[in-house]
């Protein structure tokens, strides 16, 4: 039995999952956990691994293809598993390439033949016509990318009888070929368009020599149709940008799983029940305490743990009808890298010594600045910290981020003073918790033992 | 919206249009004491009396012959048959007087009745009792010939043929009875409408009775194996037909593919395929495939009643052969 890989579900929300990069090829030999590609959820990449030990027999999914959950990804033919008698003479025919004459016939003599779907040509007549569909395949080969792009996304059909029977074609073939001022004639016996000729025959050909490959590609990302510009000349990507400028033709461009999971989290954010409160912190021994080793994020994340051990409502999360209180605290912090946003978390900080949250924090960037965040690294906390004072701004407030109770909104240093900006969920922890939990903060950034290392 | 099983949407169209109109009335055999042989006019008679839920003797002619001149006279009648293959003795008042009057009298008469009746294959009844009629009655002009696939039509479509001032023909299907389907008693249903039934850009599906669902059943296979996307559309009116929605279809999708359960010889679907060749030749990107009963009268024994007409898994496997054969 053939073993199939299918997209995994990385976590509760992800509903399909981009390919990111194929690590084995049809024919390589893979081992059990060995990985098979990387794969992009919600907001994380992931390797995929085999579970079993095989031969890669096929990959079913384009490098940078969206597909389901559950969606067959790659199949893989485990080692020794050979069940039917089919199955050994195909992979005996793998195993030997060049074949012989000989075997090649016991083969076409099997009764069960596969469907008419490869791409194949059949036995070629004459030399002549042995050339010509070489010349159709290359050429296949080459535009296989345009394929994808124009939505052919079947392998064209092989030209079965070159030169016979010239002239058959469907009507909307014919249709479009009086349209575009093409003679399907012509073209058959130029073994440029199969017998019979169908609509996605002439389009193909069509817009191949009517379109340079770039214009084709840009007409494919502004979702626009060939079909709007006009017959019997070439049309270049020069073209076609000036006519998307004059119709001021937008660019769509689709929601990244990144882009669709913090629309999600905002959204749900801002209907929760929320309320700020605004003051500031003593930053002289945080400033003078800060270090490349012991940055200013390190000494927060510490500073708000312990605040978050002495109250412990900020350890508080809402599940259904009950209130959690949990043990630690641990805080998400929000790290951006572009357009990826992330809120990963720092487990148990009231536990760890400041040089292995510093640890965590070097390692967590590394991580954020290569997309290697997994959606393990994304759970746990009860709080969340933004801190954007390295950029300047005084003041602002933050968005909560999924279950958490709150979050601290760290803005730049003026006048010896941190501004922080706490936006809280009323449900969890009402206003004069709120105030008291600042006024921690407030002692705790006075406080010579917090800062020892 | 109810779910509730295809007979039950036929009963509470007659019960609803009884209540709303006492020239309504009901004939046929069995329909009063008994309910219907498939329960369609069940409870009607304890509710509307013996005058409105007439049973009549087993005498098809007469049935429809007793309507026409009911509706003649200002009634709004229904005629039951016990089955399509009964009617044939009820063709001469059908073909010769129910679709006529109108036209003869210059208008004078109407004649707003509806005749209905099951037809097709069902379990072993037989060559006799396993006929369908909608490619003769579809031939004559004069009246409308609806057929319901589901429960949702089935509720509307005969309201509306009861309330209409012109004859219609009803075609039921014996195996959709009991079939379950949400029902929309607000929905604003055009009877004369074509259903599309499931979308898709790359092969135009048409069906009818119970011939969508069995095509509804072998789309995931086809799909599967060509990776293209039918559009499957259950025709609901045979006469007149949709051409409007079935056109806007073919267009996009260039492909048309026609089943019916009945014989394929002269069978109903070769007007779609006609009506496409003419009208639509040059939107066509392949032949179009018929896929139909065997030209044999429907066997008793199952394997071969099977054998006789389509089933999902030999809908399935044609055009999947059709495509490979077609570039699709």
């Amino acid at each position: 039995m053939a073993y199939e890989i299918v997209m995994p579900q990385l976590s509760d929300s992800m509903e399909e999952g981009k390919l990111i990069s194929w690590k084995v090829k049809p024919g390589d030999q893979v081992k059990v956990g060995d990985v098979i590609a990387e794969v992009e959820s919600d907001k994380a990449i992931m390797e995929v691994q085999s579970f079993k030990e095989g031969t890669v027999k096929e990959l079913r999914v384009q490098e940078g293809q969206s597909v389901p959950v559950g969606t067959v990804i790659a199949v893989i033919e485990p080692t020794g598993s050979i069940t039917s008698e089919e199955s050994g003479v195909r992979s005996e025919e793998r195993a030997k390439p060049a074949a012989s004459n000989e075997q090649l016939g016991t083969r076409n003599e099997e009764p069960k033949e596969e469907p008419q779907k490869t791409t194949q040509p059949s036995t070629p007549k004459s030399s002549n016509d042995k050339e010509a569909q070489r010349a159709v395949q290359t050429t296949n080969d080459s535009h296989s990318i345009l394929d994808q792009i124009l939505g052919f996304n079947e392998t064209p059909p092989s030209i079965q009888n070159p030169g016979e029977a010239t002239g058959v074609a469907s009507p909307k073939a014919r249709a479009l070929a009086a349209q575009y001022g093409l003679d399907i004639e012509a073209l058959q016996e130029e073994g440029k368009l199969p017998t019979p000729a169908h609509e996605a025959d002439v389009k193909r050909y069509y817009y191949r020599r009517y379109f340079t490959a770039k214009a084709l590609k840009l007409l494919h990302e502004y979702g626009l149709s060939p079909e709007l510009f006009p017959v019997g000349k070439k049309h270049s990507e020069k073209e076609i940008l000036a006519y998307i400028a004059e119709h001021e033709i937008p660019k769509p461009e689709p929601l990244s799983p990144m882009r669709k999971a913090i629309i999600a989290t905002v959204t749900q954010a801002q209907q929760k029940p929320v309320y700020h409160i605004y003051d500031a912190i003593d930053a002289t021994l945080l400033k003078a305490h800060e270090s490349e080793r012991y940055t200013l994020t390190v000494w927060l994340l510490k500073l708000f743990a312990e605040a978050m051990m002495r109250h412990e409502d900020f350890r508080k999360t809402l599940s259904g009808d009950a209130m959690q209180l949990w043990p630690n605290a641990s805080i998400a912090l929000a790290m951006a890298d572009g357009e990826a946003l992330y809120m990963p978390v720092f487990r148990d900080l009231n536990r760890k010594s400041v040089a292995q949250i510093a640890d965590e924090l070097a390692a967590m960037k590394e991580k954020v600045k290569t997309g290697r965040v997994t959606p393990e690294d994304l759970k746990g906390s009860t709080f969340g910290i933004s801190n954007l004072g390295m950029t300047g701004i005084e003041r602002f407030d933050a968005m909560i981020n999924a279950q958490d109770c709150g979050i601290a909104a760290v803005g730049s240093e003026t006048g010896g003073k941190i501004s922080v900006t706490l936006t809280l969920d009323h449900r969890i922890v009402n206003g004069l918790q709120g105030a008291q939990f600042m006024q921690t903060l407030k002692e705790l950034a006075k406080e010579k033992t917090l800062f020892k290392t | 919206m109810i779910e509730m099983l295809y007979r039950e949407a036929l009963n509470r169209a007659i019960d609803e249009c009884m209540a709303a109109d006492p020239n309504v009335v009901m004939l046929g055999e069995d329909v009063g004491l008994y309910g219907g042989s498939y329960r369609v006019s069940e409870g009607l008679v304890s509710k509307y009396g013996e005058k409105r839920l007439i049973d009549t003797p087993i005498a098809e002619l007469s049935i429809v012959g007793n309507a026409v001149g009911m509706a003649i006279g200002g009634l709004r009648p229904i005629a039951e048959i016990m089955t399509a293959n009964f009617s044939l003795l009820a063709f001469d008042q059908i073909i010769n007087h129910m679709s006529k009057y109108r036209y003869m009298s210059a208008g004078k008469i109407t004649l707003p009745m509806v005749v209905r009746f099951p037809q097709g294959v069902s379990k072993q009844l037989a060559a006799q009792h396993s006929e369908s009629y909608e490619q003769m009655l579809s031939a004559v002009p004069g009246m409308h010939v609806f057929a319901a696939g589901d429960p949702h039509y089935a509720y509307h479509a005969l309201k509306k043929a009861i309330l209409m001032d012109d004859p219609v023909v009803f075609i039921e299907h014996e195996l959709l009875y009991n079939k379950k389907g949400e029902v929309d008693f607000d929905a604003e249903v055009d009877p004369f409408k074509a259903r599309i039934v499931k979308e898709g850009n790359d092969v135009t599906i048409v069906s009818y009775l119970k011939m969508v669902d069995d095509v509804m059943a072998a789309v995931p296979e086809i799909e599967e194996r060509t990776g293209k996307k039918c559009e499957v559309i259950d025709l609901q009116s045979l006469n007149p037909i949709d051409t409007g929605t079935l056109k806007t279809s073919i267009e996009k999708t260039g492909r048309l593919v026609v089943v019916e359960e009945d014989h394929k010889m002269g069978g109903y679907g070769a007007q779609i395929v006609s009506w496409a060749a003419e009208s639509l030749f040059y939107a066509l990107d392949a032949a179009p495939l018929r896929i139909a009963g065997e030209n044999v009268p429907i066997p008793y024994n199952r394997q071969l009643e099977l054998a006789s007409i389509p089933t999902p898994d030999k809908i399935a496997a044609k055009i999947i052969q059709w495509g490979a054969d077609n570039g699709l």
